[in-house]
Protein backbone atom coordinates (compact mmCIF):
# COMPACT_ATOMS: atom_id res chain seq x y z
CA UNK A 1 0.00 0.00 0.00
CA UNK A 2 1.27 3.36 -0.73
CA UNK A 3 2.16 5.80 1.60
CA UNK A 4 -0.47 8.24 0.58
CA UNK A 5 -3.21 5.42 1.17
CA UNK A 6 -1.72 4.93 4.31
CA UNK A 7 -1.78 8.52 5.36
CA UNK A 8 -5.40 8.57 4.14
CA UNK A 9 -6.46 5.12 5.75
CA UNK A 10 -4.84 6.24 9.11
CA UNK A 11 -6.69 9.36 9.30
CA UNK A 12 -10.27 7.61 8.16
CA UNK A 13 -9.49 5.57 11.34
CA UNK A 14 -8.72 8.33 13.35
CA UNK A 15 -11.78 10.40 12.51
CA UNK A 16 -14.40 7.37 13.77
CA UNK A 17 -12.46 6.63 16.50
CA UNK A 18 -12.17 10.35 17.86
CA UNK A 19 -15.88 10.83 16.99
CA UNK A 20 -16.98 7.85 17.77
CA UNK A 21 -14.96 5.28 20.05
CA UNK A 22 -12.46 8.16 22.02
CA UNK A 23 -15.73 10.36 23.59
CA UNK A 24 -17.05 7.31 25.39
CA UNK A 25 -13.77 6.43 26.89
CA UNK A 26 -12.81 9.71 28.12
CA UNK A 27 -14.64 11.85 30.44
CA UNK A 28 -15.04 15.48 29.51
CA UNK A 29 -14.69 16.33 25.98
CA UNK A 30 -10.70 16.38 25.26
CA UNK A 31 -10.19 13.33 23.57
CA UNK A 32 -6.40 12.89 21.32
CA UNK A 33 -6.24 14.94 17.70
CA UNK A 34 -4.68 11.37 15.91
CA UNK A 35 -5.03 13.86 12.97
CA UNK A 36 -2.55 16.15 13.94
CA UNK A 37 -0.12 13.58 14.83
CA UNK A 38 -0.36 12.57 11.58
CA UNK A 39 0.14 15.75 10.07
CA UNK A 40 3.42 16.14 12.13
CA UNK A 41 4.99 12.76 10.70
CA UNK A 42 4.01 13.85 7.23
CA UNK A 43 5.72 17.04 8.15
CA UNK A 44 8.95 15.14 8.80
CA UNK A 45 8.47 12.69 5.91
CA UNK A 46 6.43 13.67 2.87
CA UNK A 47 7.29 16.16 0.29
CA UNK A 48 6.09 19.45 0.53
CA UNK A 49 3.52 19.88 -2.42
CA UNK A 50 2.39 16.11 -2.00
CA UNK A 51 2.14 15.94 1.82
CA UNK A 52 0.58 19.53 1.38
CA UNK A 53 -1.87 18.80 -0.93
CA UNK A 54 -2.83 15.72 1.39
CA UNK A 55 -2.87 17.27 4.67
CA UNK A 56 -5.14 19.62 2.90
CA UNK A 57 -7.65 17.26 1.70
CA UNK A 58 -7.36 15.57 5.26
CA UNK A 59 -8.44 18.99 6.63
CA UNK A 60 -11.61 19.29 4.32
CA UNK A 61 -12.58 15.56 5.62
CA UNK A 62 -11.97 16.47 8.97
CA UNK A 63 -14.10 19.80 8.67
CA UNK A 64 -16.80 17.27 7.80
CA UNK A 65 -16.57 15.62 11.71
CA UNK A 66 -15.30 18.74 13.70
CA UNK A 67 -16.74 22.01 14.57
CA UNK A 68 -18.84 23.82 11.54
CA UNK A 69 -16.33 25.12 9.75
CA UNK A 70 -15.71 24.36 6.38
CA UNK A 71 -11.90 24.77 5.38
CA UNK A 72 -11.13 25.90 8.98
CA UNK A 73 -9.17 22.12 9.40
CA UNK A 74 -7.22 22.32 5.86
CA UNK A 75 -5.73 26.03 6.94
CA UNK A 76 -5.12 25.12 10.76
CA UNK A 77 -3.30 21.40 9.35
CA UNK A 78 -1.74 23.18 6.26
CA UNK A 79 0.28 25.68 8.10
CA UNK A 80 1.44 23.04 10.19
CA UNK A 81 2.40 20.53 7.92
CA UNK A 82 4.23 24.10 6.16
CA UNK A 83 5.78 24.95 9.85
CA UNK A 84 7.21 21.31 10.57
CA UNK A 85 8.19 21.40 6.60
CA UNK A 86 10.64 24.77 7.56
CA UNK A 87 12.42 23.48 10.07
CA UNK A 88 12.99 19.72 8.49
CA UNK A 89 16.32 20.45 7.15
CA UNK A 90 17.75 21.98 10.55
CA UNK A 91 16.62 18.70 12.84
CA UNK A 92 17.30 14.85 13.07
CA UNK A 93 14.06 13.98 11.84
CA UNK A 94 14.03 10.46 12.74
CA UNK A 95 14.08 11.14 16.51
CA UNK A 96 11.30 10.37 18.52
CA UNK A 97 11.55 12.76 21.03
CA UNK A 98 11.91 15.39 18.62
CA UNK A 99 8.39 13.98 17.16
CA UNK A 100 7.18 14.42 20.39
CA UNK A 101 8.35 17.77 21.26
CA UNK A 102 6.67 18.92 17.50
CA UNK A 103 3.58 17.25 18.47
CA UNK A 104 3.71 19.50 22.24
CA UNK A 105 4.45 22.70 19.84
CA UNK A 106 1.81 21.67 17.59
CA UNK A 107 -1.10 20.99 19.49
CA UNK A 108 -0.10 24.86 21.26
CA UNK A 109 0.18 26.32 17.71
CA UNK A 110 -3.26 24.52 16.27
CA UNK A 111 -5.26 26.04 19.09
CA UNK A 112 -3.82 29.33 18.32
CA UNK A 113 -4.99 28.94 15.10
CA UNK A 114 -8.20 27.93 15.65
CA UNK A 115 -8.87 30.69 18.04
CA UNK A 116 -7.17 32.91 15.40
CA UNK A 117 -9.22 31.94 12.65
CA UNK A 118 -12.54 31.98 14.81
CA UNK A 119 -11.95 34.99 16.79
CA UNK A 120 -10.98 37.42 13.53
CA UNK A 121 -13.22 35.77 10.86
CA UNK A 122 -16.07 34.67 12.53
CA UNK A 123 -16.05 37.25 15.63
CA UNK A 124 -16.38 34.52 18.30
CA UNK A 125 -14.23 35.88 21.25
CA UNK A 126 -15.56 32.32 23.39
CA UNK A 127 -13.20 30.34 21.62
CA UNK A 128 -10.09 31.76 23.05
CA UNK A 129 -10.65 30.93 26.97
CA UNK A 130 -12.61 27.83 25.88
CA UNK A 131 -9.39 26.31 24.36
CA UNK A 132 -6.92 28.40 26.68
CA UNK A 133 -8.94 26.31 29.59
CA UNK A 134 -8.32 23.01 27.43
CA UNK A 135 -5.27 22.97 25.88
CA UNK A 136 -3.16 21.69 29.16
CA UNK A 137 -5.54 18.66 28.87
CA UNK A 138 -5.11 18.82 24.94
CA UNK A 139 -1.26 18.58 25.56
CA UNK A 140 -1.07 15.81 27.85
CA UNK A 141 -3.56 13.26 25.77
CA UNK A 142 -1.55 14.22 22.80
CA UNK A 143 1.39 13.43 23.65
CA UNK A 144 0.65 10.33 25.54
CA UNK A 145 -0.92 9.12 22.09
CA UNK A 146 2.15 10.04 20.36
CA UNK A 147 4.14 7.86 22.49
CA UNK A 148 1.30 5.12 22.43
CA UNK A 149 0.97 5.55 19.01
CA UNK A 150 5.23 5.05 17.72
CA UNK A 151 5.66 2.26 20.33
CA UNK A 152 2.51 0.33 18.63
CA UNK A 153 3.32 1.41 14.82
CA UNK A 154 6.93 -0.34 16.03
CA UNK A 155 5.52 -3.38 17.36
CA UNK A 156 3.23 -3.96 14.34
CA UNK A 157 6.02 -3.48 11.79
CA UNK A 158 8.70 -5.73 13.41
CA UNK A 159 5.74 -8.39 13.87
CA UNK A 160 3.40 -8.46 10.65
CA UNK A 161 5.82 -6.67 8.40
CA UNK A 162 9.19 -7.62 9.15
CA UNK A 163 10.69 -6.24 5.81
CA UNK A 164 8.80 -3.17 4.89
CA UNK A 165 9.93 0.12 6.20
CA UNK A 166 8.31 3.08 7.11
CA UNK A 167 10.38 6.36 6.77
CA UNK A 168 11.52 7.69 9.68
CA UNK A 169 9.96 4.51 12.02
CA UNK A 170 12.50 2.23 11.20
CA UNK A 171 15.48 4.09 13.23
CA UNK A 172 12.93 4.99 15.83
CA UNK A 173 13.69 1.27 16.95
CA UNK A 174 15.42 1.26 19.41
CA UNK A 175 17.36 -2.25 17.75
CA UNK A 176 19.13 0.45 15.40
CA UNK A 177 20.37 2.95 17.96
CA UNK A 178 24.08 3.11 18.07
CA UNK B 1 16.45 39.87 -7.49
CA UNK B 2 16.77 36.24 -9.09
CA UNK B 3 19.24 35.05 -6.15
CA UNK B 4 16.60 36.23 -3.41
CA UNK B 5 13.56 34.77 -5.70
CA UNK B 6 15.43 31.49 -5.77
CA UNK B 7 16.53 31.82 -2.29
CA UNK B 8 13.25 32.72 -0.18
CA UNK B 9 10.76 30.61 -2.83
CA UNK B 10 10.20 27.92 -0.49
CA UNK B 11 9.13 30.01 2.10
CA UNK B 12 7.28 32.42 -0.15
CA UNK B 13 5.20 29.74 -1.87
CA UNK B 14 4.03 28.02 1.95
CA UNK B 15 3.28 31.71 2.60
CA UNK B 16 0.92 32.07 -0.05
CA UNK B 17 -0.14 28.76 0.23
CA UNK B 18 -1.60 29.08 3.99
CA UNK B 19 -2.68 32.70 2.96
CA UNK B 20 -5.03 31.10 0.10
CA UNK B 21 -6.33 28.45 2.77
CA UNK B 22 -7.20 31.03 4.94
CA UNK B 23 -8.88 33.23 2.23
CA UNK B 24 -10.39 29.97 0.82
CA UNK B 25 -11.80 29.42 4.79
CA UNK B 26 -12.81 32.94 4.41
CA UNK B 27 -15.13 32.72 1.53
CA UNK B 28 -16.52 29.21 2.45
CA UNK B 29 -17.95 31.41 5.66
CA UNK B 30 -20.44 32.52 3.78
CA UNK B 31 -21.95 29.28 2.68
CA UNK B 32 -21.47 27.87 6.38
CA UNK B 33 -25.18 26.70 6.79
CA UNK B 34 -24.80 24.54 3.40
CA UNK B 35 -24.27 21.21 3.33
CA UNK B 36 -21.71 20.61 0.77
CA UNK B 37 -21.31 17.24 -1.85
CA UNK B 38 -18.02 16.72 0.32
CA UNK B 39 -19.71 16.63 3.73
CA UNK B 40 -22.70 14.34 2.45
CA UNK B 41 -20.48 11.81 0.52
CA UNK B 42 -18.18 11.54 3.96
CA UNK B 43 -21.09 11.23 6.17
CA UNK B 44 -22.58 8.83 3.89
CA UNK B 45 -19.47 6.55 4.32
CA UNK B 46 -18.13 7.26 7.79
CA UNK B 47 -22.13 7.91 9.08
CA UNK B 48 -22.98 3.60 9.10
CA UNK B 49 -19.86 2.72 10.79
CA UNK B 50 -19.91 5.20 13.81
CA UNK B 51 -23.20 4.23 14.22
CA UNK B 52 -22.20 0.82 14.02
CA UNK B 53 -19.89 1.64 16.59
CA UNK B 54 -22.21 3.00 18.96
CA UNK B 55 -24.26 0.18 18.86
CA UNK B 56 -21.33 -1.93 19.97
CA UNK B 57 -20.73 0.33 22.61
CA UNK B 58 -23.73 0.44 23.92
CA UNK B 59 -24.20 -3.09 23.80
CA UNK B 60 -21.16 -3.57 25.92
CA UNK B 61 -22.32 -0.65 28.18
CA UNK B 62 -25.46 -2.31 28.59
CA UNK B 63 -24.29 -5.55 29.61
CA UNK B 64 -21.63 -4.31 31.80
CA UNK B 65 -24.13 -1.80 33.66
CA UNK B 66 -26.95 -4.31 33.98
CA UNK B 67 -25.28 -7.96 34.51
CA UNK B 68 -22.03 -6.69 35.80
CA UNK B 69 -21.71 -3.94 37.84
CA UNK B 70 -24.39 -3.65 40.02
CA UNK B 71 -23.22 -2.35 43.15
CA UNK B 72 -24.97 0.51 44.95
CA UNK B 73 -28.02 -0.99 42.79
CA UNK B 74 -30.21 -0.97 45.93
CA UNK B 75 -29.71 2.47 47.55
CA UNK B 76 -30.12 3.40 43.97
CA UNK B 77 -33.80 1.57 43.87
CA UNK B 78 -34.51 2.98 46.82
CA UNK B 79 -34.13 6.35 46.42
CA UNK B 80 -35.98 6.14 42.85
CA UNK B 81 -38.77 4.97 44.65
CA UNK B 82 -38.84 7.45 46.77
CA UNK B 83 -38.57 10.05 43.57
CA UNK B 84 -41.08 8.17 41.82
CA UNK B 85 -43.90 8.59 44.43
CA UNK B 86 -43.05 12.39 44.94
CA UNK B 87 -43.44 12.48 41.23
CA UNK B 88 -46.70 11.09 41.02
CA UNK B 89 -47.96 13.75 43.51
CA UNK B 90 -46.45 16.68 41.30
CA UNK B 91 -48.01 15.09 38.20
CA UNK B 92 -51.88 14.98 40.25
CA UNK B 93 -51.11 18.72 40.60
CA UNK B 94 -49.74 19.51 36.81
CA UNK B 95 -52.73 17.21 35.73
CA UNK B 96 -55.08 19.82 37.11
CA UNK B 97 -53.32 22.97 36.59
CA UNK B 98 -53.01 21.70 32.84
CA UNK B 99 -56.71 21.35 32.96
CA UNK B 100 -57.47 25.09 34.59
CA UNK B 101 -54.90 26.16 31.76
CA UNK B 102 -56.95 24.65 29.02
CA UNK B 103 -60.53 26.06 30.20
CA UNK B 104 -58.35 29.84 30.57
CA UNK B 105 -57.24 29.51 26.97
CA UNK B 106 -60.49 28.59 25.93
CA UNK B 107 -62.49 31.58 27.59
CA UNK B 108 -60.04 33.82 26.40
CA UNK B 109 -59.98 32.47 22.53
CA UNK B 110 -56.49 32.25 22.10
CA UNK B 111 -55.33 30.41 19.02
CA UNK B 112 -53.61 27.58 18.86
CA UNK B 113 -50.17 28.03 18.12
CA UNK B 114 -48.01 26.91 15.33
CA UNK B 115 -47.95 22.82 15.59
CA UNK B 116 -44.12 21.36 16.47
CA UNK B 117 -43.47 18.08 15.12
CA UNK B 118 -40.86 16.03 17.12
CA UNK B 119 -38.43 13.55 15.24
CA UNK B 120 -37.08 11.12 18.15
CA UNK B 121 -33.15 10.60 17.06
CA UNK B 122 -30.24 8.81 18.57
CA UNK B 123 -26.96 10.24 19.08
CA UNK B 124 -24.25 8.22 17.12
CA UNK B 125 -21.05 10.56 17.67
CA UNK B 126 -19.64 13.54 19.41
CA UNK B 127 -17.49 16.21 17.43
CA UNK B 128 -14.17 15.04 16.22
CA UNK B 129 -12.26 17.79 17.83
CA UNK B 130 -11.89 19.03 21.39
CA UNK B 131 -12.52 22.69 20.47
CA UNK B 132 -15.87 22.23 19.04
CA UNK B 133 -19.41 21.02 20.41
CA UNK B 134 -21.33 19.32 17.87
CA UNK B 135 -22.84 15.85 17.28
CA UNK B 136 -23.75 13.26 15.04
CA UNK B 137 -27.74 12.14 15.22
CA UNK B 138 -28.89 9.47 13.39
CA UNK B 139 -31.64 11.14 11.06
CA UNK B 140 -30.94 13.02 7.90
CA UNK B 141 -32.77 14.18 4.77
CA UNK B 142 -34.38 11.09 4.32
CA UNK B 143 -35.95 11.52 7.75
CA UNK B 144 -37.17 15.12 6.84
CA UNK B 145 -34.43 16.56 8.72
CA UNK B 146 -32.62 19.93 7.62
CA UNK B 147 -29.96 22.26 8.66
CA UNK B 148 -31.71 25.25 10.87
CA UNK B 149 -34.31 22.66 12.31
CA UNK B 150 -34.02 23.04 16.44
CA UNK B 151 -33.10 19.79 18.44
CA UNK B 152 -34.20 19.93 21.98
CA UNK B 153 -34.20 16.85 24.95
CA UNK B 154 -36.46 16.52 27.65
CA UNK B 155 -35.03 18.66 29.78
CA UNK B 156 -34.41 21.61 27.31
CA UNK B 157 -32.53 23.04 24.28
CA UNK B 158 -29.83 20.91 22.69
CA UNK B 159 -29.10 22.75 19.50
CA UNK B 160 -29.62 22.96 15.97
CA UNK B 161 -29.09 21.08 12.92
CA UNK B 162 -25.83 22.58 10.55
CA UNK B 163 -25.76 19.81 8.40
CA UNK B 164 -27.73 17.38 6.97
CA UNK B 165 -26.99 13.79 4.89
CA UNK B 166 -28.93 11.18 3.54
CA UNK B 167 -29.01 9.28 6.31
CA UNK B 168 -27.22 11.40 9.72
CA UNK B 169 -27.09 15.04 10.56
CA UNK B 170 -24.90 17.09 12.71
CA UNK B 171 -25.76 19.65 15.83
CA UNK B 172 -24.36 22.11 16.71
CA UNK B 173 -24.68 22.43 20.89
CA UNK B 174 -25.74 25.52 22.43
CA UNK B 175 -22.60 25.30 24.64
CA UNK B 176 -20.40 25.98 21.42
CA UNK B 177 -18.54 28.91 21.40
CA UNK B 178 -20.21 29.79 18.03
CA UNK B 179 -23.50 29.26 18.96
CA UNK B 180 -25.61 32.10 19.92
CA UNK B 181 -29.33 31.84 21.68
CA UNK B 182 -31.70 34.87 21.94
CA UNK B 183 -33.39 34.10 25.28
CA UNK B 184 -35.35 35.64 28.18
CA UNK B 185 -35.32 35.08 32.15
CA UNK B 186 -38.53 33.25 32.50
CA UNK B 187 -39.82 35.01 35.88
CA UNK B 188 -39.32 38.87 34.50
CA UNK B 189 -38.80 38.43 30.60
CA UNK B 190 -35.28 40.40 30.59
CA UNK B 191 -34.00 39.76 27.78
CA UNK B 192 -30.18 38.94 26.46
CA UNK B 193 -28.39 36.34 24.36
CA UNK B 194 -26.79 33.22 25.72
CA UNK B 195 -23.56 32.25 24.22
CA UNK B 196 -21.84 29.25 24.41
CA UNK B 197 -18.36 28.43 26.71
CA UNK B 198 -17.92 24.86 26.40
CA UNK B 199 -19.64 23.54 29.19
CA UNK B 200 -21.95 26.62 30.57
CA UNK B 201 -23.18 29.74 28.88
CA UNK B 202 -22.92 33.42 28.96
CA UNK B 203 -25.95 35.41 29.18
CA UNK B 204 -25.12 38.99 27.81
CA UNK B 205 -26.63 42.18 27.10
CA UNK B 206 -28.91 42.01 30.16
CA UNK B 207 -29.17 45.55 31.30
CA UNK B 208 -27.75 46.13 34.55
CA UNK B 209 -31.14 47.52 36.15
CA UNK B 210 -32.95 43.65 35.52
CA UNK B 211 -33.92 42.39 38.78
CA UNK B 212 -31.78 39.02 38.08
CA UNK B 213 -31.13 36.03 40.88
CA UNK B 214 -28.72 33.34 41.09
CA UNK B 215 -31.41 29.84 40.31
CA UNK B 216 -33.58 32.19 38.31
CA UNK B 217 -34.60 30.12 34.67
CA UNK B 218 -33.58 30.94 31.33
CA UNK B 219 -35.13 30.09 28.12
CA UNK B 220 -35.46 30.68 24.34
CA UNK B 221 -37.07 33.96 23.64
CA UNK B 222 -38.15 32.60 20.00
CA UNK B 223 -36.20 36.31 18.25
CA UNK B 224 -34.47 35.06 15.48
CA UNK B 225 -36.83 32.58 14.19
CA UNK B 226 -34.71 29.37 14.65
CA UNK B 227 -35.63 28.52 18.25
CA UNK B 228 -39.70 28.05 19.32
CA UNK B 229 -40.21 30.94 22.37
CA UNK B 230 -40.46 28.88 25.44
CA UNK B 231 -37.81 26.01 25.78
CA UNK B 232 -35.59 25.70 28.57
CA UNK B 233 -31.96 26.82 28.39
CA UNK B 234 -30.93 26.81 31.81
CA UNK B 235 -30.07 28.21 35.25
CA UNK B 236 -28.30 31.19 36.55
CA UNK B 237 -25.57 29.96 38.42
CA UNK B 238 -23.37 33.20 38.99
CA UNK B 239 -24.11 36.47 38.52
CA UNK B 240 -21.62 39.84 39.06
CA UNK B 241 -23.18 44.06 38.61
CA UNK B 242 -19.96 45.55 37.38
CA UNK B 243 -21.02 49.32 38.97
CA UNK B 244 -18.95 50.80 35.62
CA UNK B 245 -21.05 48.72 33.01
CA UNK B 246 -24.20 48.65 31.16
CA UNK B 247 -24.92 44.89 31.37
CA UNK B 248 -24.72 42.08 34.23
CA UNK B 249 -21.97 39.47 33.98
CA UNK B 250 -24.42 35.97 33.71
CA UNK B 251 -23.10 32.53 33.83
CA UNK B 252 -26.13 29.94 32.94
CA UNK B 253 -25.91 26.03 33.25
CA UNK B 254 -27.93 24.62 30.77
CA UNK B 255 -30.47 22.32 31.83
CA UNK B 256 -28.91 19.39 29.62
CA UNK B 257 -26.32 17.15 30.80
CA UNK B 258 -24.65 16.91 27.42
CA UNK B 259 -22.16 14.41 28.63
CA UNK B 260 -24.96 12.44 29.07
CA UNK B 261 -26.69 12.81 25.94
CA UNK B 262 -28.37 9.74 24.06
CA UNK B 263 -31.78 10.84 22.29
CA UNK B 264 -32.92 14.05 21.41
CA UNK B 265 -36.22 15.11 19.51
CA UNK B 266 -35.51 17.17 15.95
CA UNK B 267 -38.26 20.04 15.89
CA UNK B 268 -39.94 20.92 12.90
CA UNK B 269 -42.78 23.74 12.42
CA UNK B 270 -45.62 22.40 10.72
CA UNK B 271 -49.21 23.77 10.04
CA UNK B 272 -51.71 22.88 12.31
Amino acid sequence: MSHFASALLFAGTAIVLQAGFLPSLLPGYAKPDLLLILVVYLGLHERPWRGGALVYGIGWGYDCFAGHFPGLHGFVLLALFLAVRAIVTRVNTESSVLLLALVLTGTVLQGVLVAFALDFFHRTQQVWSLILLQLPWQVILNLLSAYILLHVTLWLQRTFLPRSTLPGLRKLDSRYDS
Amino acid sequence: MWEWWRKNRTMLLGLVLILAALLWYSAGLRRQEQTSLLDRSLLVIVGPVLEGLDYGISAAADIWGHYLYLVGTVEHNRQLTTENRNLRGLIARLEEIDLENRRLRRLLEFKEEQAVAGLPARIIAEDASSWFRTVMIDKGIEDGVSAGMPVVAAEGLVGRVVRSSTGQARVLLITDASSAVATLVQHNRARGVCRGQGERLSFEFVLRREDVAIGDRVVTSGMGGVFPKGLVIGQVTALSRDPFSLFLTVEVTPSVDFSHLEEVLVLSREDP
